[in-house]
């Protein structure tokens, strides 16, 4: 039988991976992640948890170490926030494209300038192009399926990919939240020990990542592009299977939140959406036909899901937390990927976007109440004004608030 | 989607390959070396093995019964460190041009 705690998202992150049975942990210390590993090697000291840890001499070490452990056939797992991310970004795209199907545990957090240390989806986003599985997880209770999830997916032998199991530095890793733990033996029957390809043995010794010729890139790219092809339908099946073992109601890529007859949604991911459900309630109560539809992945990104679910909608404000700097929709990162989702719809939803939550701060409900005004005009007007509002700095948000919104 | 990849532009996946064992001759990495170690004077040579412990690429080796060091071209990327650290100053550099299968005259680059 399943029992509850109440864990942090960190604590949460480090029960999953234990449960997981990871064999080799690389760890350097940076907040707010450092808390996993800090559970993790407590485990090990106990003796619940046999595991060889190691201690990097920074991010770009651990995730090295963790390409020797992979290739040497161990589950392995490390992770970072912020600054951490961007310093082992070298080592991103070799584990990818050599296809070590390990985890990075990350609790995200604002890159410098300044020193921050606040939550912000940046981190991670800046490396959605290495051919890594990301999502993010909204609780505590997500955080440690989402690592189950993570890894039977990416050692599953037609996805082979390295995964980022993402958590919002401390509104997630650091707030505590109910989570149902099952038992080990409903763990092993979801997630079978990780069969690597051709480990690393001197009796019968393999070549990792040699030097190739300049024809044979593209073919390699193509495998990995081919490998992100292949993984939506495994994500279905693991996530199927796991609500099935362990009695949870995931959807995979989307979850809708009262988006029944909603004329429209806020487009949301991570943390932030646990208070943007509250944002709809209270909305709802007011009689606006609101909803929020929440995205479990960014890589792969469900485009047919997205454009099929938010079809239905007239307009969608998607809440960005994390930055793209000159992109084309001058804001964030998923305004271009919920755009480019839609491109091919007879019938297209407004859309646009809401700087909101980076730096660490808060998206409040007057944020959300925003974003509603926003695209209940939108919506009477029959197009938007903008690709990107900053919440807390338009013009019209100043009226806003001062009409007591 | 499906792809083809044709028959001689296949790769193992993720170019996990089985080791050659020994020198890699699908990679030769040698093609823009403009100058090359070469031994000088053999008598100097007091078989300190400098050249072999410090090539960054394996591209000396040590021929025990006849007591000298061999040189392998196909990996030498012509970094001269062997030269610099012989300590009896038998080897010595010579410009790639001054030979017949010099680099510098290879058809194709590998």
């Amino acid at each position: 039988m399943a029992k509850e705690f109440t864990y942090s998202g960190c604590a949460a992150s480090a029960q999953a991976c234990a449960m997981a049975k990871v064999e080799v942990i690389c760890s350097y210390p940076i907040r707010p992640y450092t808390a996993i590993m800090m559970e993790l090697v407590k485990m090990i000291h106990n003796g619940e948890l046999d595991a060889e840890f190691v201690h990097g001499e920074g991010e770009h070490a651990q995730f090295s170490v963790v390409i020797g452990a992979s290739a040497s056939g161990a589950r392995a797992l490390t992770g970072t926030s912020g600054v951490g991310m961007t310093y082992a970004m070298e080592v991103l795209s070799p584990i990818a494209g050599g296809r070590y199907p390990l985890q990075a545990a990350v609790a995200d957090r604002a890159l410098d300038p300044p020193g921050d240390f606040g939550s912000e989806h940046t981190d991670v986003m800046t490396a959605r192009d290495q051919g890594w599985i990301i999502g993010w997880a909204e609780t505590p209770q997500e955080v440690f399926d989402n690592h189950l999830i993570n890894y039977r997916v990416g050692e599953d032998e037609n996805v082979m990919l390295p995964q980022f199991v993402c958590q919002d530095g401390y509104f997630v890793s650091h707030i505590p939240g109910k989570v149902s733990v099952p038992e080990q033996s409903q763990v092993d029957e979801f997630l079978p020990p990780y069969k690597p390809h051709n480990p690393l043995n001197p009796k019968a010794p393999y070549i990792h990542a040699p030097q190739i010729k300049p024809n044979q890139g593209p073919v390699i790219d193509l495998q990995r592009a081919q490998a992100h092809l292949n993984t939506p339908k495994v994500i279905r099946q693991a996530v199927g299977e796991y609500n099935q073992i362990m009695g949870r109601e995931y959807s995979p890529f989307l979850e809708e939140y009262r988006c029944e007859d909603a004329e429209m949604v806020i487009f949301i991911m991570g943390g932030h959406a646990r208070t943007c459900r509250f944002a709809v309630d209270a909305l709802r109560q007011k009689g606006v036909k609101i909803g929020m539809v929440k995205i479990r992945f960014v890589r792969p990104w469900p485009t047919d899901e997205v454009a099929e679910c938010l079809s239905k909608f007239k307009a969608v404000g998607v809440v960005e937390t994390s930055t793209s700097y000159g992109g084309a929709m001058k804001g964030g990162n998923l305004l271009h990927e919920v755009r480019a989702s839609l491109y091919d719809l007879p019938v297209r939803p407004l859309t646009t976007s809401f700087m909101a939550g980076l730096g660490g701060e808060v998206v409040s409900l007057q944020g959300f109440n925003y974003v509603a005004e926003t695209l209940t005009k939108a919506i009477a007007a029959n197009k938007v004004n903008k690709y990107v509002q900053w919440i807390g700095f338009e013009p019209d948000w100043h009226e806003f608030v001062e009409a007591g919104g | 989607m499906s792809f083809i990849v044709p028959e001689e532009r296949k790769v193992a996946q993720g170019v996990v390959i089985p080791s050659p064992v020994g020198e890699n001759t699908d990679m030769i990495t040698s093609n823009w070396r403009s100058q090359r170690p070469y031994m000088k004077d053999l008598d100097k040579c007091d078989m300190c093995r400098n050249c072999y412990i410090f090539c960054p690429d394996g591209c000396w080796t040590v021929d025990e019964e006849n007591e000298v060091v061999i040189w392998n071209a196909k990996y030498c990327k012509g970094c001269l460190v062997c030269v610099t650290e012989c300590t009896e100053k038998a080897l010595d550099v010579a410009d790639e041009l001054d030979f017949d299968d010099g680099v510098v005259r290879l058809e194709k680059s590998f």
